[in-house]
Formats: C-alpha cells, sequence, structure tokens
C-alpha cells in the first residue's frame, strides 16, 4: 500500500541513463522507505527534476565520507541488507560504490532524503574526492541551508549554488571541517591545560 | 546610497543578542521608514558540532546526547534516533513502551506548545495574561517532574523502548493535571478568538501564504497554518499513532494567529491522546531489557516534535559508534520562510513573527 506512484521505479530508471540501484520496504505501519542508488552523480538534476514535478519535497541532504571496508570483512560485505550500497567488494583492488566510486574513505556520499505524501525516498549520489555536484537549489529552495552547510563541513564542491556563503561557521575558520583531526579541546574552546596559560602570559608580554 | 524620490532604506541589525529573541540569531534587516523591505539571516552563534561528537559515542551514549541537542523537543530526538537504531538491528519495541513513547511524545508537545503561545502574548505586550499563560505551563512542567524527575530533559526514551513507566496512581496524577490545562486551554482560546489586542497585533500580520509554505518545505505548526496539512503523526505513523484518534488541525490564513491557534488546537488534541493512551495502556515490559549490538545498516526515521517533523540519517558499522548520524530539525526549514512573513512587516512585528515560527536555534546549528 505504498504511497509512491506504481511507475517511480521506472520512471527514475528512465531519468538516469547511467544506472540506478532501487529498494524499497514498506514497514508495519505502512510507511515506505525506499533507497535509489544512482551510477552517475550527473543523474542527480533530472531525477530531482522528475520528483519536482511528481510534488515530492525535499526533507534533509546528508553528506558523509563513508570509510573503506577493512580487508577481512570482505566475506562480510556479501550479506548486508538494509540496502548498503558497497558491491563488487574484489580483493587488492580499492572496493567501489555503486557506479564505481572508490570507497577509499575519501569520497563522498550525499544522500537526498525526500518526502513523498509521506513514504521517504533517499537518492544516494557518490562524488569522489576533488569532484563536484549540482546544486538542487534552483529546484528545490529549501536545499540552500543543507548545500551551504554541505560545503563547510567537507570539500565537497556544489556547482551552480546561487548564495555559496558559509552558513554556521565564520569566514575565518578553515573549510571541511570534519575531514580535518581537530583537538577535542579546540573544537569545544575550552582547553583547560597549561596551552591556554601559556597563550595568556604570552599575549601580556606581547602587550606590555 | 539614497537615490532622488525615493524614501531613504536604512539597515538595523536585530540580534544576535536582542531582548525578543530567545537564542541568539542575527537578522540584517533593511527598512523603508518603519516597514522591513529586505531581510539577510546569519547563522552560526550557536553550533557545537554535536554531529561531530556522536560519531565518537557509542550508540547507547548518543541517546543521551541527542536528548540534549534541544531543551523544548528534547523528546523527540533520541525518540527518533532510537527508532533509527531499532530499525537497523530489527528491534521490537514492547507494546506498553510503544504507549509510553507516545504518552512522554505529548506530554512535552503540550508544555512546548503552551510556552510558544504564551511567549506571543508577551510580546503582544499582554503581560499579565502573558503570566497566566505560564502558570498554566508550569502544571504541565510540574507533570513532566513529578513523573520523570525533570522539566526538560526528561530521560524517557531508550533503544528498544522507555526507562519509566506508569502506575495507576501516576496515571490518576496525570488525568487530573490535564483536566486542569485542558479548561485553561479552552479559556484561553476563546481569549484569542476575542481579545482585542491580541487580535489586532496577530490577524493578518506575518503572512505566509499555501505557495510560499510549499516551496520552502515548512513543517509543522507553520505549514498547517498556511493550509499544508501534513503531520508525520498521520502520514507515516510511529510509536502508538497509528491506532489512535488523530485530529490534523490545519488552517488557510497563515498568519501569526493563525499559527498560534493551529498550536493551541494541538493541545486539545494532545490532551486527548494521552487520555486514551493512558486508558489503552496494555501491560508488559516497557522495554526489551537488553542492549544488544546494533550490526551495520543504515536507516531513515521520522517523527513529529512538537515543531514539526524531525528526521534522522542513522548509519552504522561495525563498531559501537555509529558511522554517521545526520538529523534536521523542523526550525531548520522554517527559517527561510521568514524572509516571506518578514518582506513588508512593520519593524515592532519582526520579534512576533519570529517568535511565530517556534524557533529553535540550538536544534537547527547543533
Amino acid at each position: 500500500m505504498s504511497r509512491l506512484p506504481q511507475d517511480l521505479e521506472a520512471r527514475l530508471t528512465a531519468a538516469a541513463p547511467a544506472g540506478v540501484e532501487y529498494s524499497a520496504e514498506t514497514d508495519q505501519y505502512g510507511v515506505t522507505v525506499a533507497w535509489l542508488g544512482l551510477a552517475s552523480a550527473a543523474d542527480l538534476s533530472p531525477v530531482a527534476t522528475l520528483l519536482k514535478d511528481i510534488g515530492a519535497r525535499l526533507s534533509m541532504i546528508t553528506c558523509t565520507q563513508p570509510s573503506a571496508p577493512e580487508e577481512e570483512e570482505e566475506d562480510e560485505d556479501e550479506d548486508n541488507e538494509d540496502g548498503e550500497e558497497k558491491a563488487e567488494a574484489e580483493p587488492k583492488e580499492t572496493p567501489k560504490s555503486f557506479g564505481g566510486t572508490p570507497l577509499d574513505g575519501t569520497s563522498y556520499e550525499i544522500d537526498y532524503h525526500f518526502d513523498i505524501a509521506g513514504d521517504a525516498l533517499t537518492i544516494i549520489a557518490y562524488v569522489p574526492q576533488g569532484g563536484s555536484i549540482a546544486s538542487l537549489t534552483p529546484l528545490f529552495r529549501n536545499a540552500d541551508w543543507h548545500e551551504r552547510e554541505m560545503m563547510e563541513l567537507y570539500a565537497v564542491k556544489v556547482t551552480d549554488h546561487p548564495d555559496p556563503r558559509r552558513l554556521f561557521l565564520d569566514a575565518s575558520v578553515d573549510g571541511a571541517v570534519l575531514e580535518r583531526l581537530i583537538p577535542f579541546s579546540t573544537l569545544v574552546n575550552a582547553a583547560s591545560t597549561k596551552g591556554l596559560w601559556e597563550r595568556l602570559i604570552a599575549g601580556k608580554k606581547g602587550a606590555a | 546610497m539614497s537615490t532622488h524620490n525615493v524614501p531613504e532604506t536604512f539597515s538595523i541589525p536585530v540580534g544576535p543578542l536582542h531582548v525578543a529573541l530567545e537564542e541568539p540569531m542575527y537578522f540584517k534587516i533593511d527598512v523603508q521608514g518603519e516597514t522591513v523591505s529586505h531581510i539577510d539571516i546569519n547563522a552560526g552563534h550557536a553550533h557545537r558540532g554535536i554531529e561531530y561528537l556522536t560519531t565518537k559515542r557509542s550508540m547507547y551514549q548518543n541517546v543521551v546526547l541527542t536528548e540534549r541537542i534541544c531543551s523544548l523537543c528534547s523528546n523527540s530526538h533520541p525518540q527518533t534516533f532510537a527508532m533509527a537504531a531499532e530499525k537497523i538491528a530489527g528491534i521490537e519495541v514492547p507494546e506498553r513502551g510503544i504507549y509510553l513513547r507516545t504518552v512522554a511524545d505529548e506530554m512535552k508537545r503540550v508544555t512546548s506548545h503552551l510556552f510558544n503561545v504564551a511567549l506571543l502574548v508577551h510580546l503582544v505586550g499582554y503581560e499579565t495574561y502573558f503570566m497566566h499563560m505560564m502558570q498554566v505551563r508550569e502544571i504541565g512542567q510540574d507533570m513532566l517532574e513529578s513523573i520523570f524527575g525533570n522539566r526538560q530533559d526528561i530521560g524517557a526514551m531508550c533503544i528498544g523502548g522507555v526507562r519509566y513507566d506508569l502506575d495507576d496512581k501516576s496515571i490518576a496524577y496525570i488525568l487530573s493535571a490535564l483536566a486542569k490545562i485542558e479548561t485553561e486551554t479552552k479559556d484561553i482560546i476563546k481569549t484569542f478568538k476575542t481579545n482585542g489586542s491580541i487580535l489586532r497585533r496577530t490577524k493578518g500580520v506575518g503572512v505566509l501564504t499555501h505557495a510560499d509554505a510549499i516551496t520552502c518545505g515548512v513543517v509543522g505548526p507553520v505549514a498547517r497554518a498556511s493550509g499544508v496539512d501534513y503531520d508525520v503523526r498521520r502520514e507515516a505513523p510511529y510509536a502508538a499513532y497509528d491506532r489512535l484518534p488523530l485530529v490534523v488541525h490545519s488552517l488557510t490564513d497563515g498568519d501569526v494567529w493563525s499559527r498560534a491557534m493551529v498550536r493551541l488546537e494541538e493541545i486539545l488534541t494532545s490532551i486527548d491522546l494521552l487520555r486514551v493512551c493512558l486508558r489503552d495502556l496494555p501491560g508488559g515490559p516497557v522495554n526489551i531489557n537488553d542492549r544488544p549490538d546494533i550490526p551495520p545498516g543504515q536507516a531513515v526515521t521520522r517523527s513529529e516534535a512538537p515543531r514539526g517533523e524531525v528526521i534522522y540519517y542513522l548509519r552504522t558499522n561495525d563498531t559501537p559508534q555509529p558511522e554517521r548520524v545526520k538529523w534536521r530539525v523542523p526550525t531548520f526549514m522554517n527559517w527561510d520562510s521568514l524572509r516571506f512573513m518578514l518582506q513588508d512587516a512593520k519593524v515592532a512585528d519582526i520579534a512576533m513573527i519570529v517568535n511565530s515560527i517556534d524557533p529553535c536555534l540550538s536544534c537547527t546549528e547543533r
């Protein structure tokens, strides 16, 4: 009793010529959660246009850097359920995502979570390190903040964003904060080691 | 910057620290005389990096951490997070736990809505009535403190159920508190429909049209007051909502008054839902009484917080820590609609219009 359009999978497949990987499951409440992996991130725009046409609401965008699967886990990858996208983990080669983006811990997986009349559809696009993805803000106005946040947390480039300013982080902070190791004390700005006192003393000397 | 024959535009800062705003948000507002012509929103004053922290803590520690993202919807965060973990691990919450989750959810909704509407009355300048409404809300806060031992972070949720239980005595106490709140809320609704001071300040102010509401993708009472008839509890049910007589309230005017009225009506609905839950409360355990490892996987779950749809994305791996937790709170979507609501508004109404989206900053910025 899914509320997703009957021919949704076919229409999505037609909109993404490079290929898709579709899965859906309905829970005991009758709510369907569907996942659509895109072989090519370039297919995002036509797929999003289709979703806009059928009245989908963009709910959230998640950017993540999937960690590289460890060597000894390769056997276990086979029995992953929940629609994991780690297909064809060939030995001695960098595992690839669906569509062939290397999963070496530096690539990005960008998930676009849509709501269609109460059911959830997540579009998954893979972007290699240094790659870029088209902005959805011209189509979905509310993608604006999500994409701006994504650009400051990761080094992923979003092309054609109408307003690519920082969202939460100040312009003086270096970007891609989730890709760098930041000491906890720096993160919470509450260093209580002697480092704080050394800075204060040095500052005092400098002022005197 | 002034040109001939055009009234001069001034820029005024509202925030980040402002008497009428509860939390730090910076609005750069261009005004022509008394009228707002353009607004720019500058966020980031309460950005704490909690998304990063979640990947450093175990799944079970994160139930505690996510509760501390926000205070007014502090129950919705751990609940939606736990729902995602349960989905990945295939955990079935016992029936009694499902009902008790709904009870905690609706209790928080009652007090959250009362707080927001009380603040609106404060911003209208009707201080005596503000005090009165806060006193009504205090009945609800007392109820939370008596049942959960805490007024805000009630610590009710855990992966696999809830951490509290109710007996006949506490159920009788909740029902008596709800009866008091119900009577008062009905009075408040009457006042909102008739009081000149409130009507003059809120009717037709800060309008968000239905089309703009769809464009902005707003959620919760903000969307419902603009005629977007959507409530996660009905559209994508969870907990016990599929078997409760849920009424979704929506209005069409999209002004400050409608948003307040949707919230007030929802308080009465929440009280009805609570009564049904407490009447039908099944027996048995309240949680699975176990802390199983959460296997690798990913899940998307949603719930209706007092302010609207909360969505969680969870990805787990072989470690006790999640690989990625991402969530989006209703206010994150609703800020943008202020650009439409504040357009051509009067300077004196800015704070009231901002309050009418029930903004929650610590949630938005995490």
